[in-house]
């Protein structure tokens, strides 16, 4: 077998009708195959690094549908990221990212964080935080902070219920973690009741995708071997059927990017990961990434095994689907089918389900203006379908969702795992 | 270069959000889905007539080069300014006008796009039969400018037999308006067929009233494998020489089917050397019997094997194989280049053949792949075009294809365009004098020679 040859960019356009950057703007400059241009045009030293270039290069939401559509194969989100990291080292991401991602990089920095956050969110009074917005979301409709980091109150093994099925482990991403505790506990809760253990290790931090996104791929490196050493144990310790997410952008991260990530420190070895990724057993990022399945999937594949209660009455629901649902996992038809057939939702199809919300991580943050003509549209279908409940299976999604709804909707934005685990039959 | 003083000028019809002229976003108007590049000055973002209007008499004046651009898919060099100058970007003027599906027709700005405008016929049951292959992003002014064809273009025709009527902007600035809403309309020249191919070169349409027709009853669908491709290529034939007319029918040989099969797996046949995907559309009784007639033909031709698509799900998996095949050959070497020759359909064979024999003479891997009910061949060859050599072999070949085409009372393009991609090769098919008229048709609408200029005209 020789190596597949390094894919030029044809420039066929084919990624201009999936892009919502350049489906909004319908500007060239906003499209992949634009990106993919200056990229070239950077490398070949046509250009030089500029606030420009970089505007242009981070105008993406990094969805990858691009990437799904592109006839030649071209790694459009690899390239992105590439070019993020060299453009970060002479142009200085803005603070608030910078913040972010330090924040990201360190657990105990990220618990603190969320201390001090609730702190605040206690403390800010209401007359300031309704009229301070993060984008174009009211300060006001951010998610509270949960209680407690949702790990801390789990035992490390929650044993199967009724009949055994098998091992899963649970990586909890950092939304569950310190703000959706409730889709990690209807997680946990589903997949006991299916009849697997699951095992949630210790010691797991973030996935790393923002510092990927953000140009501090060295720091998601160290992320990754923290979590890869936090699930090499539990994973090579008894039969693991799978690695389960509740978020599809931490799954993209375990199933594709770590892979790709080791690939890479296997050419370029970083003296920062010396002793941290050789004490790994062998191909574990591999393994792990052949085992990783997004919750929903996994509930889809076994859905036999699910126990209702009887006298449920369906809730009325909405659906949308996050960008690596639909483009690292290719799932959004696994899910609304699993809501149409489950007999906890009254899944009414929206014509714009698939289209994109404009969270992207921080997009909807740096870019508000063309977040909100995205959101635009949603809304109003949103709206027009007179449901109880929009569901969606990223965090960011969910908090762009509700934040761009106002308390005059009355459409609750959650997992669908809620709404699942809420049926069970006890 | 566009001076400050004259960027002022257009800045007070445009807002600043609609002009770009940053080093960096210059680069991203250089190409289209050809191989050659050339950078703009400046990119516009017209709105309206008026601000078109405006624009191109501004630019008159000051004889500065203006191309139009839509969605940038031309795979001619059609919109790459080859001599700088302005690019008029018309993505954001792309409002639908009016449905009229009582009437037949539809009104829409030049930057919808061609998948905007089904999907608004649609409910209706309407459509527009146009379909390139970058109909999901490719906008209706380029389609217009570009004259675009499509597999179904076999029995439905090309853009130019949709239009009813063009607004074109002249490049003094001009308004120009001909065609009406009416099926029959001998009012005058048929201008729309100076337009419509014209590759911005003549005017550029600002509203177009398109002919739309309501979508067949039923389709139907079948796939023809051979053990041979010059019988493949002789069943084409033999069944549109009998007065039969599909919607489509797509022509695949052994290298593009595997290459596909490969990639997608999608259960055809690797063994066929030749492969004919064909639909028939219309009234049910009617769609029966045409298969019926068909599959006799192929049968005669030494078909092996032909399966009709149970239902919509195996028609869509047969289609997808079609569509991926550019995909999947693109994925063969770093560059792919396709050019679309076309020869009258009863020397579909011989220009298979020739094109087997030029490649194989140039040592080059080659997809054929042909609209072959209208003899529109799509030869693709996977290259690396850094590889000097190799690149230099490729042109090679595709000289030799072009002459072949001519030597077959073909063309050079059945429904790409001439751009910049083929210039050169015009007198293969044209004399001098012929040449020498559309330049003097040129002269007359364009005295400045300022709307596309270093193009085939």
């Amino acid at each position: 077998m020789t190596a597949p040859p390094i894919q030029n960019c044809g420039k066929c356009g084919l990624c201009l009708s999936v892009c919502p950057v350049y489906q909004v703007l319908k500007q060239e400059q906003a499209s992949p195959r634009a990106r993919l241009q200056l990229i070239k045009a950077f490398e070949k030293k046509d250009l030089d690094a500029s606030p420009l270039l970089k505007d242009l290069v981070s105008q993406c939401l990094m969805c990858g549908a691009c990437k799904v559509v592109c006839p030649s194969g071209i790694n459009h989100y690899g390239k992105f990221m590439d070019m993020r990291e060299q453009l970060a080292r002479s142009l200085p991401e803005p603070p608030a990212i910078r913040s972010l991602v330090y924040l990201l990089a360190k657990e105990y920095r990220l618990r603190m964080g969320a201390g001090l956050a609730r702190f605040g969110q206690r403390l800010t009074p209401k007359f300031l935080a309704d009229k301070y917005r993060i984008g174009n979301i009211p300060v006001h409709r951010f998610p509270t902070m949960n209680a407690a980091p949702f790990r801390q109150t789990l035992p490390d093994v929650i044993p199967a219920r009724g009949i055994r099925r098998g091992r899963v482990i649970y990586f909890v991403g950092c939304a569950t973690q310190y703000l959706f505790g409730d889709t990690g506990q209807a997680t946990v809760d589903i997949l006991s009741h299916l009849g697997y253990e699951v095992v949630v290790p210790k010691g797991l931090t973030c996935c790393g995708i923002p510092m990927m996104f953000h140009g501090a791929r060295d720091r998601a490196a160290l992320n990754m071997a923290a979590n890869l050493t936090a699930m090499a144990d539990a994973f090579d310790n008894g039969p693991c059927d799978a690695v389960i997410v509740d978020c599809t952008t931490c799954g993209a991260a375990l199933k594709d990017e770590y892979p790709g990530l080791m690939d890479t420190l296997n050419r370029r070895p970083d003296p920062a990961l010396s002793g941290r990724l050789d004490i790994l057993p062998p191909d574990i990022h591999t393994r792990i990434a052949g085992k990783t399945r997004d919750i929903l999937s996994f509930v889809h594949e076994h859905q036999t095994h699910l126990e209702m209660r009887p006298d449920l009455s369906p809730n009325k629901v909405i659906y949308h689907a996050p960008c690596h649902t639909r483009n690292s996992f290719n799932t959004a038809g696994t899910v609304t089918d699993l809501l149409a057939t489950l007999p906890c939702f009254d899944y009414i199809p929206v014509r714009d389900t698939a289209a994109c919300c404009g969270g992207g991580g921080t997009f909807f943050y740096e870019y508000p203006e063309i977040a909100a003509k995205m959101m635009a549209g949603k809304l109003c279908h949103a709206r027009d379908a007179d449901a109880q409940y929009w569901l969606t299976d990223c965090p960011v999604c969910r908090i762009n969702l509700h934040g761009s709804l106002s308390e005059q909707d009355r459409l609750t934005v959650v997992h669908p795992v809620t709404l699942i685990s809420r049926g069970l039959d006890a | 270069m566009i001076s400050p003083d004259l960027t002022n000028q257009f800045l007070a019809i445009v807002d600043s959000a609609r002009w770009l002229d940053k080093k960096e976003q210059l680069f991203c108007y250089a190409y289209d889905a050809f191989v050659e590049e050339s950078m703009p000055d400046a990119v516009i973002f017209p709105e309206t007539t008026e601000e078109v209007s405006q624009i191109l008499a501004l630019a008159s004046a000051h004889q500065l080069p203006v191309t139009a651009r839509g969605a940038g898919t031309s795979v001619c060099g059609a919109p790459v300014p080859a001599r700088h100058g302005l690019v008029i970007c018309f993505s954001q003027m792309d409002r639908i006008i009016e449905i009229n599906t009582k009437d037949r027709y539809i009104i829409v700005e030049p930057g919808v796009v061609n998948a905007d405008v089904q999907a608004a016929l649609a409910p209706d049951k309407f459509f527009f039969p146009p379909d390139p292959g970058s109909m999901d992003m490719s906008t209706i002014g380029g389609n217009i400018a570009q004259n675009a064809g499509g597999p179904r273009c076999l029995k439905y025709g090309v853009t130019l037999d949709y239009i009813l009527g063009l607004e074109v902007v002249l490049a003094s600035g001009k308004i120009i308006t001909f065609g009406s809403k009416n099926i029959k309309d001998v009012t005058g020249y048929k201008l729309a067929a100076l337009f419509c191919g014209s590759e911005g070169t003549l005017g550029l349409v600002t509203r177009a009233i398109l002919k739309v027709v309501p979508l067949p009853e039923t389709v139907k669908t079948i796939m023809a494998t051979f053990n041979d491709l010059d019988d493949t290529a002789t069943a084409v034939t033999d069944i549109i020489g009998s007065g039969i007319l599909p919607a489509a029918m797509e022509l695949m040989d052994q290298l593009t089917l595997n290459a596909i099969e490969d990639k997608a797996g999608l259960g055809l046949d690797r063994d066929a050397a030749g492969t004919l995907l064909i639909e028939v559309d219309g009234v049910a009784e009617a769609c029966d019997k045409q298969i019926r007639q068909i599959s006799q033909k192929l049968h005669a031709n030494h078909a092996v094997h032909i399966q009709e698509a149970e239902s919509a799900a195996d028609r869509e998996r047969l289609w997808t194989a079609r569509r991926s095949a550019y995909g999947v050959f693109a994925k063969l070497a770093p560059d792919i280049i396709s050019e679309d020759v076309t020869v009258p359909v009863s020397r579909v064979p011989e220009m298979v053949r020739r094109i087997i024999q030029i490649t194989d003479k140039y040592k080059l891997k080659v997809g054929v792949l042909a609209h072959a009910g209208d003899g529109n061949m799509h030869p693709m060859i996977p290259a690396d075009k850094s590889n000097a050599e190799e690149w230099e072999r490729v042109m090679a070949a595709f000289d030799e294809i072009f002459r072949a085409a001519a030597d077959l009372d073909g063309t050079l393009s059945g429904e790409h365009g001439i751009g910049l991609a083929k210039a050169k090769f015009l007198p293969l098919v044209m004399n001098q004098d012929t040449i020498n008229f559309m330049k003097t048709i040129k002269q007359a609408v364009d005295p400045d020679g300022i709307l596309n200029p270093g193009k085939f005209v």
